[in-house]
């Protein structure tokens, strides 16, 4: 009884194995029946977007409302918000199901890249024109809405920079200036160890955190072609540049530069800013969105704190205005065509409306706009949109930046660096492995 | 005879003592939710964590409950209780044959039941998040029953088949004789002999479909047909670094479950122990 | 004569079947609509070269496949989920049966012990996962607290992917020792009480008749509860994907991690989809292998 049991089992496998080859051939094709929402009855427009709460919803929320009220295309915007935590997987779910909504935001990059090429964004140039939002968004704004030479996104609402946070009461205590470059940045953190301080707040476990460090290092140390070249495999990522950042990161893990366990931190829990909240850590280096977070978290801490750009690399001639970050944030994709895409434009536009700047601005955002400067008050906003400004160039996020992916394998083999478990060889190659993978695949 | 109960004496000791420490792993975690649910949000990270808290403030507790809490709590229990009944029904249904009557294809069927417990259920999602969308249930608690069910057969019928199959066939057979029909005697006997299998499996899966997120998530999309594990998300989303209040979230959605099983654990057992001396 | 009893025979068999269709029937439905369905599905889309997304698919029959074969990542995660899977046999079910027992023999006095050790069971992967990010903190958790407490230093467990993955079998182990408790409770009220009374009678500790007697009739539930274990530990998932995604590095990275993460983040749907049903018949496989030793040993 037993044995046959067995037996049947095994064929039962094997019936639906044989069942699914035999039918994988005659219907892969519909698998992937693409979205059919742009019917001309329709007079909704579904509007994906991560302002569930806070300045988030204020400022993607302004221009659906000023949209609906004020438009005479005879469409309505309906805005379903969701929880950026697993937005870019709910995101693949719709659109792989034929229910990719007529607009939604992403963080450009790799990803956007995805949906394009896929068809889920309509190139928007001639909208783009038409509103003027060449002259109004900065152009590193709208380098970043672009793929192979068309526009097919409209940037909303924030400038975002990689940046050292600072605790200027510890930097006054023990005398400290702020570093200009990196051996003054190294002296500054010696002497915090030295005084049982924690010099960079970092909760390593979601990886992007950390990667910052690898970014700012590489672009500090030669510019950003060695990584242009690495990605469109003219060059490597196994130049000298990334081995020196990977060495300089396990320089400072080992001299005590981070918090202990920093890999297991994790930042969506708070555990890097507790850090700095409890002055057990004087600076942190991540993304200027975090003027908003201190701000708010406690408006007599942000007090204490004040920003820098990542120092120059002693004795390296590169372009020490280059910035890693985004320049808009969320940029809104549309996938419809027509009217539809005309009112749905339409709508996206409002977010370079003046009074849609004023709302960025009032919820500690920083538009990307020409007009900023003349919004912006905050001390801290200020300089960082100066460095903005001032960029000779802004690479993205290379984990948004590049083929998903590849951002993986950077993601965890840049992890490993900062646990000590890999060497910077051992990483460099692997994210080269990587690399030349999907640059075969393509 | 003394020298075996002081023997005793010292193993029950050790027993105990062994039962403490388990006693104490399960719960300090419990603790360390519950203390840190009522603080203030800068104090846990102050006054670190096991200290207690400076006010026993039910704040946070009010501000979870004031939010879209009590509607994600209801949506969890009509799903749970309608998608539990119809899978132990079912399971038992089918459960019955398997154990009892033969038939041709008998064993084939009862491996392919059993070996779908193998399947990964995530990559199900897609198939039934098109599905659900068919259907017209996409973004109602509706779209969440199939799935539930249909995750909790195969484990459950395994279960409820080698169960089915140790209740001695005499009772059944006497049954027969009176000319009992196979209906009657599945409701009859059948199903009440497995009320300790059923308990078991009613604490597994409901446990299961209580904490499922994965598909909730994906199947539904406006607050009013979301689930409580939801509100963990969302919570988290909307307070990322306020971690009391996200403890407090964490305590008010394992409370139902915690009361619901001390005040039925009595029955649940009495279920159990009726089942066993029938047997 | 003999043809009329045969006859009768075949009358009986028809009933039988014609009964067992009808119970069997819904059964059957759920399971096509939302299992088999899927399955065959999955295959499918592994024989393609998709993203996921996009309309067009290529058809590449079994590269996905070939691919899965050499893919280091993939056969790490195997062996972790491996690792998981006798480490979850080995500490949860001894540990259900002992609790079982304790309840078993202490009777009702016992009762807050069962209650009390129950609760992690009810909560959700979610939660614990997220409960434990904050419990098991290199700075402010438990464990630290009491280790410097005792004059230790800070412990990093999840940080360090050393100590990574057996951290999360302990939490995993945490959250469901307690299920294989209460099955083995049940269980235990299968054993008739006379059986106890009976040895107890006969002169024999309680030691004697757990080893003696009770092991030997509970052994066949604990052999579904160890294919339980095993299946669940295969296929897991909530927990990792909640408390470390998968790091430090890779060094947690499951099967059922790395599919979701290659399907849903990596725009892999067709490769995902062959590490899918790569993990349905390895676990189908290992399954199967692991019953016929277990049966194997009762012969």
């Amino acid at each position: 009884m037993k044995k046959r049991w067995m037996k049947l089992m095994s064929l039962s496998v094997a019936v639906v194995m044989t069942m699914s080859l035999a039918a994988c051939g005659s219907s892969s094709g519909d698998d992937s029946s693409q979205d059919s929402s742009g019917s001309s009855e329709d007079k909704t427009i579904t509007y994906w977007n991560i302002g569930t709460e806070g300045a988030d919803k204020a400022a993607l929320e302004y221009a659906v409302d000023a949209f609906n009220e004020n438009t005479d295309s005879g469409y309505q915007v309906e805005m379903v918000a969701i929880q950026n935590d697993n937005y870019k997987e709910r995101l693949v779910v719709a659109m792989s199901s034929g229910e990719c909504p007529d607009m939604y935001t992403s963080w450009s990059g790799g990803p956007m890249n995805e949906y394009i090429d896929s068809g889920f964004a309509q190139p928007v140039d001639d909208l783009y024109e038409e509103y003027g939002l060449n002259d109004i968004f900065m152009e590193a704004a709208t380098a970043q809405a672009s793929y192979n030479g068309h526009i097919y996104a409209v940037p909303t609402y924030n400038v975002s920079l990689a940046g050292i946070f600072y605790n200027t009461e510890i930097f006054d205590e023990y005398g400290l200036e702020v570093p200009t470059t990196l051996s003054e940045l190294e002296a500054v953190c010696d002497t915090l160890v030295e005084n049982g301080i924690t010099p960079f707040a970092l909760a390593n476990a979601p990886k992007w955190t950390g990667s910052m460090f690898y970014q700012c290092l590489v672009a500090r140390y030669a510019g950003l072609e060695p990584f242009q070249a690495a990605v469109d495999g003219s060059g490597s990522f196994e130049d000298e540049c990334f081995q020196w950042a990977g060495e300089k990161i396990q320089e400072w893990v080992q001299k005590g530069y981070f918090p202990e366990g920093v890999n297991s931190l994790d930042e969506d829990a708070g555990q890097a800013k507790q850090l700095m909240y409890q002055e057990t850590a004087a600076m942190m280096l991540t993304g200027s969105w975090y003027t908003g977070t201190f701000s708010t978290d406690s408006p007599e801490f942000y007090e204490k704190i004040d920003w820098f750009s990542f120092p120059a690399v002693d004795g390296s001639d590169a372009d020490t205005s280059i910035q890693i970050g985004t320049i808009g944030d969320q940029f809104v994709s549309f996938n419809c065509e027509g009217e539809k895409l005309d009112a749905a434009f339409e709508c996206a536009s409002y977010y370079a409306s003046d009074e849609a700047q004023q709302v960025m601005v009032d919820n500690g955002k920083i538009p990307p706009t020409k007009n900023a400067e003349s919004l912006v008050t905050d001390p801290i906003s200020k300089k960082v949109l100066e460095a903005a400004n001032g960029a000779s160039s802004t690479q993205l996020w290379w984990d948004q930046y590049l083929a998903p992916e590849v951002a993986q394998v950077h993601l965890d083999t840049c992890q490993e660096l900062f646990g000590l478990t890999m060497t910077p060889e051992e990483a460099d190659a692997q994210l080269q492995a990587a690399m030349e993978e999907y640059n075969a695949d393509k | 005879m003394k020298k075996t109960k002081i023997k005793s004496r010292i193993s029950w000791a050790i027993a105990i003592i062994l039962a403490v420490a388990g006693l104490i792993i399960a719960i300090v975690p419990f603790i360390f939710m519950i203390l840190n649910s009522f603080k203030d949000k800068f104090e846990m990270l102050t006054n670190g964590i096991f200290a207690l808290p400076e006010e026993w403030s039910l704040a946070n507790y009010k501000t979870v409950l004031e939010a879209n809490f009590p509607r994600y709590f209801l949506n969890s229990v009509v799903v749970l209780v309608i998608s539990l009944t119809i899978l132990l029904f079912i399971a038992a249904c089918a459960s019955y044959p398997l154990s009892r009557m033969k038939f041709k294809g008998n064993g084939f069927i009862y491996s392919v039941i059993v070996a779908c417990m193998a399947i990964p259920v995530h990559i199900t999602l897609i198939p039934i998040f098109r599905m659900s969308q068919a259907m017209h249930v996409y973004d109602t608690i509706w779209a969440l029953i199939g799935p539930y069910v249909a995750i909790g057969v195969p484990i459950s019928v395994f279960i409820l088949t080698s169960f089915m199959k140790s209740i001695p066939k005499e009772i059944e057979e006497a049954a027969e004789i009176d000319g009992c029909s196979r209906f009657k005697m599945f409701f009859k006997i059948m199903l009440p002999m497995a009320k300790p299998g059923l308990s078991t499996l009613a604490i597994y899966n409901g446990v299961t479909m209580w904490n499922e997120y994965i598909f909730a998530y994906t199947l539904t999309q406006s607050a009013d047909s979301r689930t409580l594990p939801l509100a963990v998300w969302d919570f988290r989303g909307q307070y990322s670094m306020d971690i009391p209040m996200i403890m407090a979230v964490l305590t008010l959605t394992a409370l139902p479950m915690i009361i619901l099983f001390i005040f039925a654990q009595d029955k649940l057992i009495k279920g159990m122990t009726a089942g066993a001396v029938k047997g | 004569m003999k043809k009329n009893k045969n006859s009768l025979a075949v009358r009986r068999q028809r009933e039988v079947n014609k009964v067992a269709a009808v119970f069997l029937a819904p059964v059957i439905l759920v399971l096509v609509v939302y299992i088999f369905y899927p399955i065959v599905n999955t295959f499918q889309i592994s024989t393609l070269d998709w993203n996921g997304i996009s309309a067009d698919s290529t058809f590449i029959g079994l590269d996905n496949w070939i691919e899965l074969l050499h893919d280091k990542a993939f056969w790490t995660a195997f062996l972790n989920n491996i690792k998981v899977m006798l480490l979850s046999i080995l500490i949860q079910i001894p540990l259900g049966l002992a609790m079982a027992t304790f309840v078993e023999f202490a009777g009702k006095k016992s009762t807050i012990f069962k209650i009390l050790w129950f609760i992690p069971q009810l909560m959700s992967s979610v939660a614990v996962g997220f409960l434990f990010t904050y419990a098991l903190a290199t700075n402010g958790g438990i464990i630290s607290s009491i280790s410097q407490l005792l004059g230790g230093g800070l412990v990093d467990l999840l940080g360090n992917p050393d100590t990574a993955l057996y951290t999360v079998i302990g939490v995993i182990a945490w959250q469901f020792t307690p299920f294989y408790m209460v099955y083995c409770v049940a269980s235990y009220t299968n054993i008739s009480e006379d059986v106890y009374e009976a040895s107890l009678v006969d002169g024999a500790t309680k030691g004697q008749y757990f080893w003696k007697i009770a092991l030997p009739l509970l052994k066949p539930s604990l052999k579904s509860a160890a294919i339980l274990s095993m299946v669940g530990s295969l296929k897991y998932f909530d927990l990792i994907y909640v408390m470390t995604g998968g790091g430090p590095g890779t060094s947690t990275e499951l099967m059922a991690t790395y599919m979701y993460k290659e399907s849903f983040a990596n725009f892999n749907m067709g490769y995902g989809s062959a590490v899918a049903g790569g993990m349905f018949i390895l676990i189908t496989l290992i399954s199967l292998i692991t019953m016929r030793i277990l049966n194997g040993k009762e012969d």
